[in-house]
């Protein structure tokens, strides 16, 4: 009993490192843009899907099958700002919704397209069983995924709080008139955004996909809704909430799935948003903030 | 430096700037003062490029701006601060002032090459003067929203003069400070006019517009109904008669 309560806390939060990392993506978009991506998740199918198709074609080692999905990711990133986000910047936030909607299922035609079974395999980082810890197991995907989302966020705390670029980001989500009028270039600030949350959310895939060991298109939707549950439960538009969503997220799905069945999981965790949102809208993380 | 030519801007069928004609000389601080709604800062606005015309024409030193982006204006020499102060509140003072060095001298200096080669401390010497010329200098590592009121209005000032800019655009710098600040203001203006830059400042309080400025332009209802010295702005019947008929409260310096 203490043992599976312990094994499934490792499950949670090791999912929840990928959770978390696809929250933080969704995070910084919609903290520099107050926009939601729908795209986000499909961008990041696409970038599996790039890999996967060099993949099948060459038989390409892991680095380069993790440096192509994190290329192919910025770049579809970069092609959905540049085709929904930009033009209606200045617009209605639902036009720049719909639109990313519309992105979505271009991107999973297209994937389909190039790759027309639903569903690929995709190598595992490590071929060894899982590695057993006393009385509980780990998959070496896990470790090397926890490891990573802490790394991720490190570098990004430090690219935030440090860099010239992270804090024109910052003062761009804090006062974007004032931000333009002190010469910040927002278009270049908006692509560059996008670019490092899909590189986070390229991580994350890569990393689940590695751990699942296959790619189906269904990755697109699967990460988007995660992504947006981790970061409604962490708190709109807080990079600490989305971390904190994103674990939270990972141990709720992982408990509810031993107490009550794996049919049950994803339900747990919708009813357990929408009492979230009803009790306590701004999330589990509030952070004060103005503007 | 700024020249206005029958600049326009409506909004729907409310004429906020109608037929304005504006011209301000290389180093001059020309005062632009109205009742509230008369179209001051709808022009502030123009200039800066926040709002586009509806006709007209604005040239910067000779140059055709309308078409330009905001940032690329920037870029150009034009700053402003805000009527309502708009600082990077979870950044700290001295980070205000260095996101704001884009102008293309600073740029340059961020460039790949001299970053190697020591470019970056001029960067760094520009914010230390203008930390001390702003009076902020020990408040450096705080964040811009812990600053009291009075601080946050120097330091939108020297996020401004951060840009480098040439035109400096002054939203109504005086709104809520005390008689010691205004003081305090228009010897600053006076030294920023000292190092070469032209200033449009917009202003309530005459206190200081009278104080400081070479030229006034009076707005009302968007159209321009006086300009002169201040002296003889001050003696003018019709904007005697558009601040006392419009909105009383205005002469006397409230906002």
């Amino acid at each position: 009993m203490l043992v599976d309560l312990i094994q499934n806390t490792l499950d949670g939060l090791t999912a929840g490192a990928a959770y978390a990392l696809l929250a933080i993506g969704f995070t910084l978009i919609f903290g520099v843009l107050r926009r939601i991506n729908l795209s986000y998740g499909p961008a990041i199918m696409l970038g599996c899907y790039a890999a996967t198709w060099f993949h099948v074609q060459f038989q390409v080692g892991l680095l380069v099958l993790a440096a192509l999905t994190l290329a192919a990711t910025v770049l579809a990133g970069a092609y959905v700002e540049r085709l929904c986000f930009a033009p209606h910047r200045d617009r209605s936030a639902i036009a720049a919704m719909v639109a990313s909607f519309a992105i979505w299922m271009q991107l999973e035609e297209l994937a389909t397209l190039v790759l027309p079974n639903h569903l690929y395999a995709f190598p595992a980082l490590y071929e060894g069983g899982p590695l057993s810890l006393g009385p509980f197991t780990l998959r070496a995907e896990a470790l090397v995924m926890f490891a990573v989302t802490v790394l991720a966020c490190l570098a990004l705390q430090r690219l935030l709080y440090r860099s010239r670029f992270g804090l024109s980001v910052r003062a761009v989500i804090d006062q974007p008139v004032a931000a333009r009028l002190v010469g910040i270039n927002l278009p270049w600030v908006f692509v560059r955004v996008f670019a490092v949350a899909s590189a986070l959310g390229a991580v994350a895939g890569y990393l689940i996909v590695a751990s699942a060991g296959q790619v189906t298109p269904m990755l697109g939707m699967w990460s988007t809704l995660k992504g947006m549950l981790a970061m409604m439960l962490g708190g709109l538009g807080s990079l600490p909430g989305a971390i904190v969503g994103g674990l939270a997220l990972g141990l709720i799905e992982a408990h509810s799935q031993w107490f009550f069945g794996p049919q049950v999981r994803d339900l747990t965790a919708y009813f357990l948003l929408f009492a979230l949102l009803a009790l306590r809208p701004s999330g589990l993380w509030t952070t004060p903030r103005h503007g | 430096m700024l020249e206005l030519e029958r600049v326009s801007r409506h909004f729907g069928g409310v004429r906020a700037v109608d037929g304005l004609d504006l011209k301000v000389r290389d180093g001059e601080i020309v005062g632009l003062i109205g009742p509230n709604g008369s179209g001051k800062s709808t022009t502030v606005n123009l200039v800066t490029g926040l709002f586009s015309l509806t006709s007209g024409q604005i040239r910067f030193r000779g140059q055709d701006i309308a078409p330009l982006p905001t940032h690329m204006r920037l870029q150009g020499g034009i700053a402003r601060t805000f009527q309502n102060i708009r600082l990077f509140g979870q950044l700290t003072v001295w980070q205000n002032l260095w996101v704001a060095q884009n102008s293309p001298a600073d740029r340059a200096k961020r460039g790949f090459f001299s970053r190697w080669l020591g470019g970056q401390s001029g960067v760094r010497d520009e914010i230390v003067s203008l930390l001390e010329f702003s009076g902020l200098a020990h408040k450096q590592d705080e964040l811009a929203s812990n600053l009291a009121f009075g601080e946050q209005r120097r330091l939108e000032l020297a996020r401004a003069m951060a840009t480098k800019p040439k035109l400096l655009l002054l939203d109504e710098p005086a709104a809520g400070m005390n008689s010691e600040e205004i003081g305090q203001l228009r010897e600053r203006i006076l030294k920023l006019r000292e190092r070469g830059l032209t200033i449009l400042l917009v202003e309530h309080v005459m206190e200081l517009v009278m104080g400081v400025t070479d030229r006034i332009a009076v707005l009302n209802f968007g159209q321009k109904i006086a300009e002169g010295t201040p002296a003889e702005i001050q003696k003018d019947a019709a904007v005697r008669k558009a601040y006392l008929g419009g909105d009383a409260a205005a002469a006397e310096g409230g906002s």
